[in-house]
């Protein structure tokens, strides 16, 4: 270790007699969408993390406040904005949590659809988190260029169903809202059998044995398995850490029970696993739509009449489904009125997010933006 | 393991696209060059290479059926009415309260009359979920295609009011054809019931 210079009077110093102290910094706004919604203060020695506190809220939604004044098919539209990459699966975990307390089934055409919406939903959103992640480690554009590229020809198949390639509001109590042509299923075929693959495969090639990806990514943000059940952290953060636990096949809902498919699981809880467990999954998605697409009945999509005011009888429900992020949830307490009595969701951005500190402590400040793109949030989510 | 191999195999990757965009353009060069209408669906379809480009506004996607914005009025230009009734179920079905009725008075009478003396949809805060068209009893609202609604202020020209909501059904058949195919078949069936009782009871 060699002498240093004080910079004010030229005094030269040992680095032992250096007078040192911890550091509280605010980081963050680090993304757009992030301002005055998300930030962290991290406590530094150096340049090393010590503590990490995320400081999240002030988005002002208000979801589940207008959700209990809201009648139960009006808060279907507000799930859409929970967050907004995966709106068809947040559709479904709400349908599923009314049609609990209502006690109905879709038909079988109407579960198809919803378990092809809902899985083109996860590779929807594990492109945009992959694209993203390499954003934040500063491959500035292109992987998530290609990413979206991929995405975009899923959302024309949104779009043409439900009527939006984002808010889709598809899904209705006991059905969906919109029947798929047979066009419409073509074109999915043609994207699930060849598209998508070649596309996976080549984000695939292009980053996963890049060395500077696997520099930036192998050991960083490690979390064990123990503290990711600790802090209930869920989907691809949990089942990074080695934990196969996986909503879709712990408690089986719509139709997931006839699918063949894998719970993707990784070992070393890192963000490169968590990058790895991300395509895993975009691979048992295609599994499961090259299964749904093939076997897709003819018939009805809605189980009874359509109607926009529904009497939920009084009781509770909880609804849940393996959203891409990671477990997502709908706690509904009715009174047998026309809105619920409480509505509550459990939102897997939020609960991951609180185990960001265990993620970062011992790790420089040029990695939390990193291990933050690995978790894959979405503020509508993290303040309701 | 050799050092740098997947940062060669990373750029081939990009190389490739780089390369895709450039054959593109010379599949379209005899075809009058790549940006020509028809090529649209070829371009943008799931078996395009290269770039994903559209050249908006010159050129825009075209949308589906199901595609929903703001929200109109139909207009009956065979009865030459408003289709709606101003029952409200709109109003009431709306999830942010964004369209507000005031239903018409017959002047003669004072009663109310089936059509709205006045009907207004705040386009600020509509979140274009599509209920009031969907859950119409009459056909008489449907989501509009229109998008390139932007405006220099907000609450003048984003606050459309019945004259500005009014469009004819001409134009609804037109966007929404197996809907209005639907609406057709539903009248026809209802008049050939009519019809029925009418032949029904003139025999007993």
């Amino acid at each position: 270790m060699g002498q240093f210079a004080r910079a004010d009077t030229g005094e030269v110093v040992e680095p032992k007699t250096l007078r040192t102290e911890r550091l509280v910094v605010n980081m963050g706004p680090q993304h757009p969408s992030t301002h005055g919604v998300f930030r962290m203060v991290v406590t530094l020695d150096g340049e090393t993390i010590v503590r990490l506190e995320p400081v999240m809220g002030y988005l002002h939604r208000n979801h589940e406040k207008i959700g209990e004044r809201n009648m139960y098919l009006q808060n279907m539209p507000y799930t859409d904005r929970l967050d907004y990459i995966c709106s068809m699966s947040n559709n479904l975990g709400y349908a599923i949590a009314v049609e609990k307390l209502l006690g109905i089934k879709p038909p079988e055409r109407a579960e198809y659809l919803r378990v092809i919406m809902a899985e083109f939903t996860r590779i929807v959103n594990h492109l945009w988190a992959i694209g993203f992640l390499l954003n934040d480690l500063g491959a500035f554009f292109t992987p998530a260029l290609y990413a979206i590229e991929e995405r975009e020809l899923i959302l024309d198949l949104f779009e043409e169903a439900s009527g939006s390639r984002m808010m889709c509001n598809y899904m209705r109590f006991g059905g969906v809202a919109h029947d798929v042509s047979d066009d419409w299923i073509a074109r999915a075929r043609e994207l699930v059998y060849n598209r998508l693959p070649r596309a996976i495969e080549e984000l695939d090639r292009y980053l996963t044995h890049n060395e500077l990806i696997k520099a930036r990514c192998q050991g960083v943000g490690v979390l064990p398995p123990d503290l990711a059940v600790a802090y209930s952290t869920a989907g691809p953060v949990l089942r990074a850490s080695g934990i196969p636990y996986d909503v879709r096949r712990a408690e089986p809902y719509s139709i997931y029970d006839r699918f063949d498919f894998d719970v993707a699981v990784r070992y070393n809880g890192d963000v490169y696993d968590r990058y790895l467990i991300r395509i895993d999954e975009m691979w048992q998605s295609l599994r499961i739509l090259r299964q749904a697409l093939d076997q897709i009945p003819k018939g009805e999509i809605q189980a009874g009449k359509k109607q926009y005011m529904i009497r939920v009888p009084a009781g509770q429900a909880y609804g849940r489904v393996e959203n891409p992020k990671g477990e997502l949830g709908f706690y509904l307490v009715s009174d047998g009125s026309p809105n619920p009595y409480r509505y509550h969701i459990r939102a897997p951005s939020f609960i991951n997010l609180t185990a960001l500190n265990e993620m970062c402590k011992g790790h420089k400040v040029a990695d939390v933006v990193v291990i933050l793109g690995s978790i894959d949030i979405v503020l509508g989510e993290v303040d309701r | 393991m050799i050092y740098g191999l997947g940062i060669l195999k990373g750029l081939g990757v990009t190389l490739k696209h780089f390369i895709y965009s450039y054959l593109e353009d010379v599949r379209y060069l005899f075809e009058g060059g790549r940006y020509q209408p028809r090529h649209l669906p070829a371009r943008q379809g799931p078996r395009a290479r290269g770039v994903f480009t559209v050249q908006y506004p010159k050129e825009k996607l075209p949308l589906p059926e199901n595609f929903r914005y703001i929200p109109f009025l139909v207009y009956d230009t065979q009865e030459n009415k408003i289709k709606c009734t101003s029952c409200g179920i709109c109003a009431k079905v709306c999830p942010p309260q964004c369209i507000w009725i005031v239903r018409g008075t017959d002047p003669q009478t004072g009663r109310p009359k089936p059509e709205p003396e006045a009907f207004y949809i705040d386009a600020t805060i509509c979140m274009s979920c599509g209920f009031c068209a969907e859950f119409c009893p009459f056909d008489a609202i449907k989501m509009d295609h229109d998008y390139e609604l932007s405006a220099y202020e907000r609450y003048e020209s984003l606050l459309f009011d019945l004259p500005r909501l009014l469009k004819p059904d001409t134009y609804h058949a037109r966007i929404h054809p197996s809907d209005w195919a639907r609406e057709i078949a539903e009248k026809e069936a209802e008049k050939a019931k009519k019809g029925e009782k009418a032949a029904a009871h003139a025999s007993s």
